[in-house]
């Protein structure tokens, strides 16, 4: 028992410490990287840590006779939340998103602190220690807190009045829903029956068995199966439609999506919603190749009315590509980035 | 095409130049060595593994290739439509080195430890200001030296990494030297040393790179330009730490092999250099304060803000732009890219933001806007197409690789047009449901059209209605005049512009034309800029994204009251709750 709990006291200062660094900018922020996609499960895991951490720390220092008093264990968790919040998520999230969170919190450490009445006596302990002023220090407590309370509330609200030009907060639907088919260079495709015209075998037949097989492995780097490489002049359907497709990416995609398909390319700092990362498997893997199909072909100016803003960049491609050069490039998208395209059964 | 003997010719003369300089100059700083100050002779690295340079392959092929190319001679697909260029291997020319000018870069696949390992570094941090994005998370480490195993050996075919016979390496310690402190004295012999050093020639007055700026050709005759020093986050060599002294000095020391940057490490010393990089460390854009801007770790940018806030001025704004009102106004970064959504696109886009802060009063809202520009440009004669103009016949960049007839060769030699910057704002902005705003490109149609006011540099400040991205431009009638350019000026390599333009009023005016400023709204704005000598005109130009002019409300009266109501709210809020629990208590004991 005593071992476990010295482990979980462990990492609760190494977390403490960690964080401490962070706040202060003494550690970079990005010392563990938040893994795109996985965020939110990354993010409770570290609580979850933090707080495993934090029963252990209590119960090292109560067994060195040093025990925290559960007034200021209830006060310390809450603030350790709120830094966290804003110091270890990013990109931040906007002031009012951490409000609801920090409410949340705080009812939490409320029910916690109140969970039996001996508890909550010795919550509360403190406060009326205060009140009571029976003590030097708790008089001084006092009067500090007489003048200091209606100073802080009054500056705060002086300061919440002040006119201030924060940026609004956007919201949009990022996957609008397609239509039932597009016309593209006079042609029409229904997107429920289009097919990739180059997800084709050696043989040239249609093959999604045989073209999943060939993607990138998953795993750090997604690199190319050892034997499938699209530079290989030997190849003869999909790995020779792939690298086509690449090259079309690279003059023209990259710019904006990266040349890891990650949305940062060299133009993406600029542009706001920030350019679609195709890694993340919230991209491309949920969708449809005849999705991408529609979106690629129509960019920003095609979205419905959900699809506000309306502030995308991305261009109507079929005023640059043909319809089999949007093929290709899908393709190379779905290779490079090792997704299988959601089929419609 | 280099080869290899050049190289080697170009070590012993650069020495001898180094000797040849001391004896005409009597200023050599060289060691007992031979060694210039601040190197040591260091042991060529062993070479990486067979499996190391197999392991390599398979990520070059999958990552690499696309712009460095199937040989490695930067020739990917990619290539022509990227400045910088792609690094052609095959001569074995590394920009960021520890290493003496003309020498190798340090490589060595079984210490990736920074500092002792260039090529590992570059790839590790990538190159800020070109398309090398830093593959750090994307690839392991272990895939970074089995990719660079792979180039080293296979790619760079001039030289051989290993070789004693033909290498050396004169390492820069710079672990080992301590930074000098920035000190105003420091700093003020840096800004003489780069007068003395020439630095200026190419890297212009006030370093804005504008010196010499179209003239100078890297080692394959492709133009190259000079570094900008007020953009650190763009320098190369940064590895992602732009504010950082010892990268400067670094360059400064090594000078950037392929290129016309020399190293200085003949004729400087030790602290000479430190003091020039700590000039040119100062020279990058700051906060008011002077602190270092907060930089996107996504992005390795400046942070951005989207708000522009306008502040309120009382009477005329003022023109002159040392005018404390100017002073005191907050200061935006705009970033822009390239518009390479509509053609004729902009791949090669040279102006990566600008600096914007505004001024409104009772009538008008000034914009002043700055940006580095390495060139003024103004186009002879009148320009071949009507200002209004929109689906213009300007030429695109083919995406042709290799050097004859490839856009790279022909990159400097654009017809001029005339520099210019616009501002776009959306006219109906407030019958569009709040973060709403309209379509991105010269406005959505019609129905929700934009408001384009545009500056160029002949002199010319025009007012135009934009309704769809392939639709020309209707030319405000009557607005000349209620404009204004409060100053246009081009000066070693920025231009300073300040546009006036009314704030716009529901009554007067036909509110489907206008945009109206509103104080205390949020009011989508977009910035667009050409650089003429880039052959910018039309839509080839930059563009921002969504940005939001917001004018400040002075301050209200209620502001100053009711944080004193509350204060003394809450004091007898206090005074309550004690006498509770005093009569309580009293009740209790009694």
């Amino acid at each position: 028992m005593k071992a476990l709990m010295s482990l979980g006291a462990l990492i609760g200062v190494a977390g403490l410490l960690l964080l401490g660094g962070m706040i202060f900018d003494i550690v970079p922020s990005t010392t563990i990287r938040l893994v795109e996609g996985y965020m939110p499960m990354q993010l409770l895991f570290e609580v979850g840590c933090y707080v495993i951490g934090f029963a252990g720390l209590s119960y090292i220092l109560n067994a060195m006779g040093m025990a925290i008093p559960r007034f200021w264990q209830g006060i310390g968790f809450w603030v350790f939340f709120l830094m966290y919040l804003k110091y270890r998520v990013y990109p931040p999230i906007p002031f009012s998103v951490r409000a609801m969170y920090g409410t949340v919190s705080l009812v939490a450490v409320f029910m916690w602190v109140s969970a039996n009445e001996e508890d909550w006596q010795k919550f509360k302990q403190p406060i009326m220690n205060v009140l009571d002023a029976q003590t030097g220090m708790n008089k001084l407590l006092r009067y500090a807190y007489l003048f200091l309370l209606p100073i802080l509330i009054g500056g705060f609200s002086y300061n919440a009045m002040m006119p201030k030009s924060e940026e609004p907060i956007e919201l949009r639907t990022v996957h609008p829903a397609p239509p039932a088919s597009t016309k593209v260079h006079g042609k029409t495709y229904t997107l429920q029956t289009s097919q990739n015209p180059y997800r084709v075998n050696t043989e040239g037949k249609y093959d999604q068995e045989y073209t999943n097989a060939n993607i990138v492995e998953q795993g750090m780097g997604r690199l190319m199966k050892p034997n499938a490489n699209p530079w290989d002049e030997k190849n003869q359907g999909y790995l020779k439609y792939v690298r086509e497709g690449g090259e079309i990416f690279f003059q023209n995609c990259h710019f904006c999506h990266g040349d890891n398909l990650n949305g940062r390319g060299l133009h993406a700092f600029a542009f706001n919603p920030i350019p679609a990362n195709f890694t993340d498997p919230g991209t491309i893997a949920q969708l449809q190749e005849t999705f991408i199909f529609w979106r690629v072909a129509k960019g920003g100016i095609g979205l419905p009315n959900e699809g506000f803003p309306w502030a995308s960049v991305m261009p109507p491609w079929e005023q640059h590509l043909t319809v089999d050069e949007i093929w290709k490039v899908i393709l190379f998208e779905y290779w490079h980035t090792g997704y299988y395209p959601r089929t419609w059964d | 095409m280099m080869d290899s003997i050049t190289h080697k010719a170009g070590l012993l003369t650069a020495a001898a130049f180094g000797i040849v300089l001391g004896a005409s100059f009597g200023s050599t700083v060289v060691s007992a060595q031979g060694m210039p100050e601040g190197f040591k002779k260091g042991d060529l690295a062993p070479p990486p593994s067979a499996e190391m340079i197999e392991a390599g392959k398979r990520v070059y092929f999958t990552k690499c290739v696309w712009c460095h190319g199937v040989d490695g001679a930067g020739d990917g697909p990619g290539a022509d439509r990227l400045w910088p260029r792609p690094r052609n291997f095959n001569q074995g020319t590394f920009k960021i080195r520890h290493t003496a000018s003309g020498e190798l870069p340090l490589f060595d696949a079984k210490k990736p430890i920074a500092g002792q390992n260039d090529l590992f570094e570059t790839v590790t941090h990538g190159l800020p200001g070109s398309a090398m994005p830093p593959w750090e998370g994307i690839l392991t480490e272990e895939q970074r030296l089995q990719v660079l195993s792979f180039v080293t050996t296979e790619l760079v075919k001039d030289r051989k990494f290993t070789d004693k016979e033909s290498e050396t390496q004169s390492i820069l310690q710079l672990g080992e030297l301590n930074p000098k402190q920035a000190t105003e004295e420091s700093i003020k012999r840096g800004a003489e040393l780069v007068v003395e050093k020439k630095c200026v020639e190419c890297h212009g007055m006030e370093g804005r790179g504008d010196g010499n700026a179209f003239n100078l050709k890297d080692d394959w005759g492709f133009s190259i330009q000079p570094a900008d020093w007020h953009k650190c986050w763009n320098f190369r060599g940064s590895r992602q730490d732009p504010y950082s002294v010892r990268n400067i000095f670094r360059t400064f020391s090594t000078g950037v092999n392929g290129t016309p940057m020399p190293s200085f490490a003949d004729n400087t010393t030790v602290d000479e250099r430190w003091d020039i990089a700590n000039f040119v460390n100062s020279l990058c854009e700051r906060d008011p304060l002077g602190n270092p801007l907060p930089i996107d770790p996504l992005t390795d940018k400046p942070k951005i803000n989207f708000v522009i806030p306008s502040d309120p001025v009382e009477g005329e704004i003022p023109t002159d732009i040392a005018a404390e009102a100017w002073a005191k106004a907050p200061k935006r970064y705009v970033a822009m890219g390239g518009q390479i959504t509509h053609k004729p696109r902009n791949f090669v886009n040279r102006i990566d933001d600008i600096w914007v802060r505004s001024l409104y009063n009772d009538q008008h809202i000034v914009y002043l806007l700055e940006w580095d520009d390495r060139t003024k440009s103004v186009a002879e004669g009148k320009l071949p197409w009507a200002p209004t103009e929109v689906n213009i016949d300007v030429k695109e960049q083919d995406p042709k690789t290799g050097e004859e007839g490839s856009i790279a060769a022909h990159q400097n030699n654009y017809t001029v047009y005339n520099d210019a910057i616009a501002i776009q704002t959306a006219v109906k902005w407030k019958e569009l449901p709040a973060p709403i705003k309209p379509r991105y490109l010269f406005g959505t149609n019609e129905q929700f059209p934009v408001d384009i006011v545009k500056w160029e540099a002949d002199g010319s400040l025009r007012a135009f209605l934009g309704t769809g991205w392939d639709q020309d431009f209707q030319e405000r009638d009557n607005y000349e005049e209620s404009m204004k350019i409060l100053m246009a000026e081009w000066k070693n390599g920025r231009w300073y512009v300040m546009i006036q333009r009314p704030v716009g009023n529901k009554k007067d005016q036909d509110y489907d034309e206008d945009t109206f400023f509103e104080v205390g709204q949020y009011i989508p704005t977009v910035f667009f800029a050409w650089d003429g000598h880039n052959g910018d005109a039309g839509r080839k130009m930059a563009v921002s994204a969504f940005y939001y002019t917001f004018m400040n409300p002075p301050v209200p009266q209620e502001t100053y009251i009711y944080p004193v109501v509350i204060a003394v709210g809450v004091v007898l809020l206090e005074g309550w709750v004690l006498t509770r629990r005093a009569n309580r208590k009293k009740g209790k004991t009694l």
